[in-house]
């Protein structure tokens, strides 16, 4: 976990799914059906960012239809830039990226905040184009 | 075919004066033309700038495409007796079957098991072959069709065109050849493919740019540029479509590949045309790029299938095996070649595929369960292919030199406009539709159009091969009560018995092929020099129409009683000159071939003196054993019009059926006390939800209601004896016991499931039950409501025991999922599987939405860690339990609680298949599952002839599959009803009774069961074999095992091979 | 009489990515166009909101196409990546989804209704299909001869296929603008992959090894320099990846040109527009070895 994370793994364990099921709060934020997955690989194969990641996309979506809430832990879900390369090539059609952003949002609505704003060093954000900020704050904060 | 050299001047007497200037050097210029010739209907552009010269044909069924499955529902119906148009697209016949180079499972060279049956269709006297034609237009109904065929011009005559090739070496265009998958050219004038029939040269008008080199080097003057094109009116009373398939080729979707952008990546039928001996490279495995043998060598699976997006739905259903066999050819000769195969799931699903699939894995194959995200180029011109193997966990990218998509089976781009003339719908996917995918998959949309083949969706040979002949049976009926020819008419035969021997040898140059490599007037000289030869004579094309006359003459004229041609294989045109023989009044076995070309000028091209020489020690051979021939008969028989169906299930009634629509009586015998097979103790029937009962129950009753249907319930055959056209059984029915007489049988007993017990607690507790016994419970109503399902597929199969797979497993696993689901909502319900295995029509799309819809969640498992069953120590009979299971993919074990247990077991050939296989004669593999007589072209047969093979009896199937090998079987069977008497084999074996011991090796080592020991008829003391000729195919196996010498083989004998082999060794 | 077309710059534009905007200007009004800053607009809201029941960060690029519309205008050219595929993104979905867009416009009480006529451009695209490239090519004054380039789009672009202005597996609108721009096209598989987008800010590394692993292949086959079009790729490539040069022994960062500094290279336009000084390796040195860089602005 980078320097910059807040994440609190205590809180995470706390959430309770509005359905009851983690899987079935993931298909309706994203609107995906993950049981349609083959588990082909194809999208770990091609995401721009496995080397970092705990565990791969494909994996992701297993955890998920296994209801494993572990996955909310992961940095997996954070270290998805939305890139689409995944979705673009699912034979299943399946769009991860969507389901990416579920389990995120399943986290950041329940206000754990990913990112400590606060932690950005003053340098950087003189220097770095606003638009990454911008994506940041969507991405993982709440 | 050798290189032909115009360096090299042959004189000789043909009355075409030779100058120099004929023989033209190699084009000067090559025009090259870039785009691939469609060949498609440009019908209509050409129909009106024609005058209306109008052919009426009149017959009984068009078959529109002539690929295997055409040319097979031809042979059919021809050899019933009726009359077939049957068209192609292409200037030949063929298809996509000789495009491959080996088939799976058998590794069979494709062409060779292909090649006698394009042959047996151009010659067939019923048969019409129209090549290079499309149906334009089609009216009328079943029974009485009327469609206008448009018959290009190839621009040659087909009568004088003796395929010699002339032409295309000096023709100037090259064009992209669409046979070789566009990684060749060809000329503007062509022939496909070397073994093409008609083997008539074809002029390709769209890229023709009319220089004329072609017509001034054609010595047999067979070019017309005023041949032309005409529209022929066809009535017929049925029509088959069975036009095929194409190949997806990743150029806009599926791009990550690198396909038409890197040069070494190719769709696997562009690497089969590698492969192919005929083929580009003449069969040798090199990179496009650089020419160079490639080290590695990568296949990517399901390219453009099983895609929701970007490509197309369903399975191709033959990539998986497909894959395995070009690797493990590569593999097997290139030991050294490092082979990778990326999948996601294999598909081994059919007999011996598995075991297919196992033995690749030894020779070294390596299978990666991973689909690759996307391909890159290095420098080397090499591709990096990136993918996650899925069960080891890692990212990984591999290099190879060559990469190999096995992109997915698509409708030809043709199909809409094919159907709109035929008046018939596709399917979404763009195949044609049938008119019930479960009941009736043969029949199209339309009644008196029928399907065979890949047009109704993606299938291998075998299936293909028995829904053509389906198809002939449905096609058949419409027509039944026509006029039939069956065989052909000669004049009385000529007794030689008397005569001096006076032998006549034909020297064939077979254009320049023969004549261009040795003297073929030395060889004709020396032959005028044997003893007892009356007449030697060369010429040009010993089997085209006028040569054939005039060997017919020429016995007549001299007196002729013994023939020799010199020329090509016996496989090529062996029966076209014993036809001769007959026209000429002459038995058909005074005849013998010298093969001067296959076995001399093809091999020795490099040697003319040499060549000469052996081909005049191969003519005296020859010329020795024609002097020893004697005539043989071929015995006649009568058939008895019936047929014995051993089996009431939905194979054997539909099989009844068919038979009965063909106006054939049939005995249909059932050892239960109703009918309907397996299908009764079945609920629904994937992929649908359509019931068993709402299947089987009309069916029954078509049954007991139809006439020509004798029904016995509670029936078994006890005793048979007899040969093809001519059984007489008995049969135990109700106690008593019947005897009944027939003229063929077909087998279809089914399947049994193997025994459970053993396997996954099954027995000890009462919640562990078979798909079987849950289908029961659910269609009782009386299933209890389970929390939590674990359905473990593969029980009993692709294990040590058992080595095959199931076939059906998986597809009964999903519907049964969906059962459950659909009646408990609430419950979770596991599969765990090996690979999952849904192959047919829909299926994939059956088992995704199953998926989807309810939640059900899929667990891989591999083969050498089973899943556990864990009884609970408290109440072990009737408790829940837990599944110990390890995700091959996550790598992980799981432990599953459940309260229901199903289990997919695998099944094996039914109870009796030890008794009949003793009563019929026929070999079944250690399953008890019955052996065709060839996995590929003839999976309806039995070795044996007169008994056929359908439906579950063969191999498990589902029932789409079965039903349209039952209807093929009928066809099969009907076939020598039809033709009322039969000939037997003429070169028979002849047993020596006093050279005969009675020692048993002929017996057991006839494969067609044709000989039996029995006493001898004047010293019932003495056992010796006998030949019975109705079933003797003359392969010669018993002459060469008999330890005495006793059995000779007519046309073989001893004597006859003996003064051969003086004849050769004299000249060395 | 010069051609009015409503531009939506969005913040990047007017701060890092200044340059881009200033090239942008000027080959406009070369090709007889004024770029015409839309009236009140607001930051796009990027990225595209996700999840679908998200409808509030579909606002802000809501209120910006609803400004257009108010402009009585129809068209709308975006210069960075981001925001267009942001804004092409909303527009989609409330084409799509006519109850969205009522509760949206519901939600905007103060703001007019979106009718959803307004078609956002990316500037490449307007370029492509309105201006057609071949005008300028006949405009080209110095081209680039003798300079090997590698294009690069990144995601924005390309993905989703439902706002992408070019094939996703192989675009060819750079390589196309390259080659009537004279330079040698150095192509490249990695040409489609995600820079690392935001997370330049938080895993600085893992950009590095991102912009190694995307400039590597094109510079093994001898590329000179990088084109691209997105400003946050352009500072990722830029500035994370000459950090990478720390990372990966021997690596040396190549320049990085956007689009529309090329263009106004070639087309010979006002030197003071091009903001090479901007840039963290020095896109100069390799312009004036090819001798394609001048200091005047040349004269027609």
């Amino acid at each position: 976990m980078t320097k910059n994370q807040a994440l609190n793994t205590r809180e995470i364990s706390k959430i309770v799914f509005k359905k009851g099921e983690l899987v079935k709060e993931v298909e309706e934020l994203s609107g995906e059906n993950l049981f349609g997955c083959y588990q082909c690989g194809t999208c770990s194969a091609g995401c721009p960012f496995v080397e970092d990641m705990d565990l791969l996309p494909d994996e992701v979506i297993r955890y998920v239809v296994l209801d494993r809430r572990e996955v909310l832990n992961s940095k997996t879900i954070w270290l998805c830039a939305s890139c689409y390369t995944c979705a673009e090539r699912c034979p299943r059609d399946i769009n991860i990226t969507k389901i990416m952003e579920a389990l995120r949002q399943i986290i950041l609505r329940r206000k754990i905040d990913y990112t400590d704003v606060l932690k950005i060093p003053k340098k950087e954000r003189e220097t770095i184009p606003q638009l990454a900020f911008v994506s940041l704050f969507r991405k993982n904060i709440g | 075919m050798p290189n032909q050299d115009y360096n090299q001047k042959i004189h000789h007497d043909l009355g075409i004066p030779l100058q120099d200037n004929y023989f033209l050097d190699e084009p000067e210029e090559i025009i090259q033309i870039k785009e691939t010739p469609v060949v498609e209907g440009i019908a209509e552009a050409h129909v009106e700038s024609v005058e209306k010269e109008k052919k009426v044909v009149y017959a009984d069924t068009l078959i529109i495409g002539a690929g295997i499955s055409g040319m097979q529902a031809a042979l059919d119906i021809a050899d019933k007796g009726y009359k077939v148009v049957i068209i192609d697209k292409t200037s030949t016949v063929g298809g996509s079957m000789v495009k491959l180079d080996k088939t799976f499972p058998t590794n069979d060279c494709s062409i060779c098991t292909a090649a006698p049956k394009m042959v047996e269709l151009a010659r067939h006297p019923n048969i019409q072959l129209i090549t290079y034609a499309e149906i334009n237009k089609l009216d009328g109904e079943k029974g009485n069709f009327t469609a206008w065929i448009w018959k290009k011009s190839k621009y040659v005559d087909p009568d004088k065109c003796t395929g010699c090739g002339d032409c295309a070496e000096v023709c100037p265009v090259e064009v992209v050849n669409p046979f070789d998958e566009k990684i060749s050219t060809r000329k503007a004038i062509y022939i496909e493919f070397p073994q093409a029939v008609p083997i008539v040269y074809t002029i390709d008008v769209e890229h023709c740019v009319g220089c004329g080199s072609c017509d001034r080097v054609c010595e047999a003057e067979a070019i017309s540029f005023l041949e032309k094109s005409e529209e022929i009116e066809v009535h017929i009373g049925s029509i088959i479509v069975a036009t095929g398939f194409e190949v997806f080729e990743p150029i806009e979707l599926r791009r990550e590949y690198g396909y038409g952008k890197y040069e070494n990546v190719l769709t696997a039928i562009q690497f089969e045309r590698l492969l192919s001996s005929f083929g580009p490279t003449d069969g040798k495995i090199l990179r496009p790029s650089d020419g160079k043998k490639p080290k590695r060598i990568g296949w990517i699976q399901c390219v453009g299938s099983r895609s929701e997006q970007l490509g197309y739905p369903y399975c191709s259903r033959v990539c998986c095996m497909y894959a395995t066999k070009e690797a493990s050819i590569v593999k097997e000769s290139n030991p050294d070649i490092d082979i990778t195969i990326y999948y996601m799931d294999i598909r081994a699903y059919g007999k011996d595929f598995q075991q297919y699939y196992e033995h690749a894995k030894k020779l070294g194959v390596k299978y990666v369960r991973g689909r690759p995200s996307s391909v890159y180029e290095n420098k080397d011109k090499s591709l990096t292919i990136r993918y996650k193997n899925t069960l080891t966990g890692e990212i990984k990218e591999d290099r190879v030199d060559l990469l190999v998509l096995s992109t997915a089976i698509i409708p030809s781009k043709s199909n809409k406009k094919l159907a709109r003339i035929l008046g018939v719908d596709v399917d979404e996917n763009g195949f044609f539709k049938q008119d019930s995918l479960l009941t009736n998959p043969v029949q199209s949309t339309r009644k008196g159009i029928y399907l065979a083949g890949c047009i109704q969706g993606p299938k291998d040979i075998p299936d293909s091969v028995s829904m053509a002949s389906g198809a002939a049976a449905k096609a058949v009926a419409h027509v039944k009560d026509r006029e039939r020819h069956v065989g052909r008419e000669f004049p009385p035969e000529r007794d030689v018995s008397e005569e001096k021997t006076r032998i006549g040898v034909f020297v064939c140059h077979c254009g320049k092929n023969i004549a261009g490599f040795l003297d073929v007037e030395k060889v004709t000289e020396e032959a005028k020099k044997l003893p007892d030869v009356e007449y030697a004579e060369h010429v040009m094309f010993a089997c085209s129409e006028d040569t054939s006359r005039k060997i017919r003459d020429t016995i007549r004229d001299k007196q002729l009683n013994r023939i020799v041609v010199a020329a090509c294989s016996p496989r090529t045109h062996g029966p076209l000159f014993q036809d001769t023989l007959l026209e000429a009044g002459l038995n058909k076995y005074l005849f013998e071939m010298a093969n001067i070309r296959n076995h001399c000028s093809w091999v020795h091209s490099d040697d003319w003196s040499k060549a000469t020489e052996k081909a005049v020690a191969l003519v005296k051979a020859a010329v020795a054993k024609v002097r020893l021939l004697e005539p043989l008969t071929e015995e006649e028989f009568s058939i008895t019009p019936a047929v014995l169906i051993i089996g009431g299930g939905v194979s054997g009634m539909k099989a009844a059926l068919a038979l009965a629509d063909m106006g054939i009586r049939s005995y249909l015998i059932e050892k239960e006390k109703q009918l309907g097979g397996r299908l009764r103790h079945l609920y629904t029937l994937f992929p649908s939800d359509v019931k068993a009962k709402d299947v089987i129950d009309p069916l029954i009753e078509e049954v007991n209601k139809n006439k020509l249907v004798d029904v016995m319930t509670e029936a078994e055959l006890v005793d048979i004896d007899g040969f093809i056209g001519n059984y007489n059984g008995t049969i135990r029915y109700r106690g008593r016991m019947r005897k009944i007489k027939f003229g063929t049988i077909i087998v279809a007993t089914g399947f049994r499931e193997i025994d459970l017990r053993g396997k996954y607690q099954y027995g000890i507790n009462t919640n562990i039950l078979s798909q079987t016994e849950l289908e029961e419970k659910i269609k009782k109503g009386i299933l209890r409501k389970p929390r939590s399902v674990v359905i473990i597929n593969c029980v009993g199969a692709m294990d040590e025991e058992r080595p095959y797979c199931c076939r059906i497993g998986c597809g009964v696993s999903i519907k049964n999922a969906k059962l459950i689901c659909e009646r408990f909502p609430d419950s979770k319900v596991y599969i765990l599987y090996r690979d999952m295995r849904v192959f047919g029509k829909e299926e994939e799309e059956y088992y995704a939405d199953v998926l989807k819809n309810y939640h059900v969640v899929v667990i891989r498992y591999p083969g050498d860690r089973k899943p556990e069953v864990i009884l609970d120590k408290n109440n072990p009979k009737h408790g829940s339990v837990n599944v110990k299971v390890y995700d091959d993919i996550l790598g992980e074990e799981l432990m599953l609680p459940a309260d229901l247990v199903v289990l997919t077991i695998n099944t094996e050939g039914e109870v009796f298949t030890e008794a009949l296989k003793n009563m019929l004669k026929i070999p079944a593999d250690s399953a008890g599952f019955f052996l065709e007589a060839h996995a590929k072209i003839r999976p309806l047969d039995f070795a044996t002839d007169g008994i056929y093979l359908c439906g579950a009896a063969h191999y498990p199937k589902n029932l789409v599959d079965s039903i349209a090998q039952a209807e093929g079987a009928a066809s099969r069977a009907a076939i020598p009803i039809m033709q009322e008497h039969m000939r037997g084999e003429g070169q028979v074996a002849e047993v020596n009774e006093d050279l005969c011991s009675g020692c048993r090796t002929c017996e057991s080592i006839c494969t067609y069961s044709a000989i039996e020991i029995k006493p001898r008829l004047d010293d019932t003391d003495r056992l010796v074999a006998t030949v019975n000729t109705a079933l003797c195919k003359g392969c010669g196996l018993c002459a060469g095992a008999c330890p005495s010498g006793a059995i000779e083989q007519k046309g073989f004998k001893t004597k006859q091979i003996e003064v051969m082999l003086e004849a050769l060794l004299q000249e060395m | 009489m010069q051609k009015r077309i409503l531009y939506y710059p969005g913040c990047t534009l007017k701060t890092t990515a200044k340059n881009l905007e200033k090239t942008a200007y000027a080959i406009m009004q070369a090709l007889g166009y004024e770029l015409v800053e839309m009236h009140d607009w607001n930051c796009c809201g990027v990225v595209a909101s996700l999840t679908t029941d998200d409808l509030m960060h579909h606002l802000a690029p809501l209120r910006n196409l609803i400004h257009v519309e108010d402009q009585g205008e129809d068209k709308v050219v975006v210069l960075c990546d981001m925001c267009c595929n942001t804004l092409k993104q909303t527009n989609l979905r409330v084409k799509e989804n006519p109850d969205d867009l009522k509760t949206l416009n519901a939600f905007m009480d103060r703001e007019n209704d979106y009718k959803g006529t307004v078609k956002v451009y990316h500037f490449l695209e307007f370029l492509r299909d309105e201006i057609g490239f071949d005008v300028i090519k006949k405009m080209v004054k110095k081209p680039l001869h003798d300079m090997r380039i590698m294009p690069y789009y990144g995601c924005m672009l390309l993905r989703p296929r439902e706002v992408a202005i070019d094939d996703a597996e192989d675009p060819q609108i750079l390589s196309d603008l390259l080659t009537i721009l004279g330079a040698e096209v150095i192509d490249n598989p990695f040409k489609i992959e995600c820079c690392g987008s935001y997370h330049t800010i938080e895993e600085k590394q893992l950009v590095s090894r991102r912009a190694y692993r995307i400039t590597s292949y094109a510079v093994e086959r001898g590329a000179d320099a990088i084109m691209l079009s997105c400003p946050l790729c352009h500072f990722n490539l830029d500035v994370r990846g000459k950090e990478a040069e720390k990372l990966f022994k021997g690596y040396k960062q190549i320049p990085i040109y956007y689009y529309t500094q090329l263009i106004s290279v070639a087309l010979g336009l006002d030197p003071s527009v091009y903001g090479f000084d901007q840039h963290m390796v020095d896109p100069t040195l390799l312009l004036k070895k090819k001798g394609v860089l001048h200091t005047r602005k040349i004269e027609i």
